[in-house]
């Protein structure tokens, strides 16, 4: 979707905050959010459908709350929308009902639901693929689906194909809870074909897109 | 169960704008409330992963792969060729590594990543990502005009070097390989990934130094 979350290319954000932006948390509770998300709480969504809730967060709350502001933000909206918790819990706070308490896992026990949650998100192709390494593509200049991986800055623009990887899900699907797969590849763009002749001549930018993306040169 | 309908899902965000309390550690507490109440997550199991996180998963992962492949030549081609098998060797595949791509720095090229459309990390092997990766600043910018991006971490790239701007936006990730340091010579792989950088994995960081 052209939402306020396609952030490639924008201007007027500022510096970046090298310096008082290293760290990865800085508050407790953004420790407690990241814990929590790595339990995933919500089996039966995608990831895909996370990302496009953070998407349909209210435009100001998006670029003002913090990285795992939004997520917190963006939970609640998924609990409420699964009925996990009503909205009048999720403002209360509580449930009404309480189940019984989930078993406490060790940190030897996470660390190994690390290891062992090492996701492949490709799967058999159901056609052959259209395109091959070294082939010029032009990608769809308007956005597909509520939700797409094909960034504004790269729509209508020519690439080149550098690699090709099968059939991957495509999040366009899986951000409707379906499980479809599409040829993925990594295309290069130059600097100058996205940004213009001031661009630096020898600098590109590259990005993995699906073959519904794209389309023969023109 | 959830519902896919993404109108719902902006309504929803609208009326929690105007309900919710404003300061996120409240939010963050009220997420929590309900996920243990509900039986989804023990609170210990949240300290658990703080602690994974903190302890055991970060960049000090990444630094060691790349340790050996500075070290390990036959490592080092097996990473460049599948790095989500060659970090098995570590025990380091995981969470967002499921496709992995190892990018080299060279003389000529230096390489840089990012996620424009949200804040996409290879967690398993560099931990939880550094604030500014996920900032605006960040994410807008570093496809735009990433050489003025890369002279503010101090990294001034001579003209001769081509930049290619990795936006992992799918679910492959990278992790850049640094250049190895002149002055090394002899160290052994432990020594060697105790100079390697976070940064250098992520390609805010160029010419890495020969201390310790």
């Amino acid at each position: 979707m052209d939402g306020i979350h396609d952030l490639g290319g924008k201007q007027g954000h500022g510096p970046v905050p090298v310096d008082t932006g290293d760290a990865p948390f800085s508050h407790d509770w953004e420790r407690r959010m990241w814990g929590l998300a790595r339990e995933g709480l919500v089996p039966s969504m995608t990831i895909d459908w996370f990302r496009h809730g953070l998407e349909m967060m209210v435009p100001a709350d998006y670029l003002t709350q913090s990285y795992f502001e939004k997520w917190a933000t963006n939970y609640l909206m998924i609990f409420a929308d699964d009925g996990i918790a009503s909205l009048q819990e999720i403002e209360a706070g509580h449930v009404a009902d309480p189940a019984p308490r989930a078993a406490a896992k060790t940190t030897e026990e996470v660390v190994e639901q690390v290891r062992a949650g090492c996701t492949d998100f490709s799967l058999p192709p159901d056609a052959p693929a259209k395109f091959s390494i070294g082939d010029k593509v032009l990608t769809l200049d308007h956005g597909t689906a509520p939700h797409t991986r094909l960034p504004g800055y790269a729509r209508g623009r020519h690439g080149t194909i550098i690699a090709h990887h099968g059939a991957h899900l495509l999040p366009d699907e899986g951000a409707r809870g379906r499980h479809v797969g599409d040829h993925l590849y990594t295309i290069s763009f130059t600097a100058r074909e996205l940004w213009g002749p001031d661009a630096h001549p020898a600098d590109t930018v590259t990005l993995e897109l699906w073959e519904s993306y794209l389309v023969p040169p023109r | 169960m959830t519902n896919f309908d993404s109108d719902k899902a902006a309504e929803l965000h609208r009326h929690l704008h105007s309900h919710l309390p404003s300061d996120p550690a409240l939010r963050v507490k009220a997420l929590e409330s309900l996920a243990v109440e509900r039986g989804l997550v023990a609170p210990e199991t949240i300290d658990a992963w703080v602690e994974a996180y903190s302890e055991h998963i970060g960049p000090m992962r990444g630094a060691q792969v790349i340790a050996r492949a500075w070290t390990d030549p036959d490592f080092k081609s097996r990473l460049m060729e599948n790095a989500t098998e060659a970090i098995k060797d570590f025990g380091f595949e995981g969470n967002a590594t499921g496709h992995l791509h190892a990018v080299e720095n060279t003389d000529a090229q230096h390489n840089m990543v990012v996620c424009t459309l949200c804040s996409c990390y290879p967690f398993s092997i560099l931990g939880m990502s550094p604030a500014w990766y996920k900032s605006a600043a960040y994410r807008s910018r570093a496809v735009r005009e990433p050489r003025a991006v890369l002279a503010e971490f101090g990294v001034r790239l001579p003209d001769d070097v081509a930049l290619r701007v990795w936006d992992s936006t799918a679910e492959l990730r990278y992790i850049v390989v640094p250049q190895r340091p002149e002055g090394t010579d002899g160290w052994d792989a432990d020594r060697l990934a105790g100079i390697v950088t976070r940064n250098s994995m992520i390609g805010t960081e160029r010419d890495l130094r020969a201390e310790g």
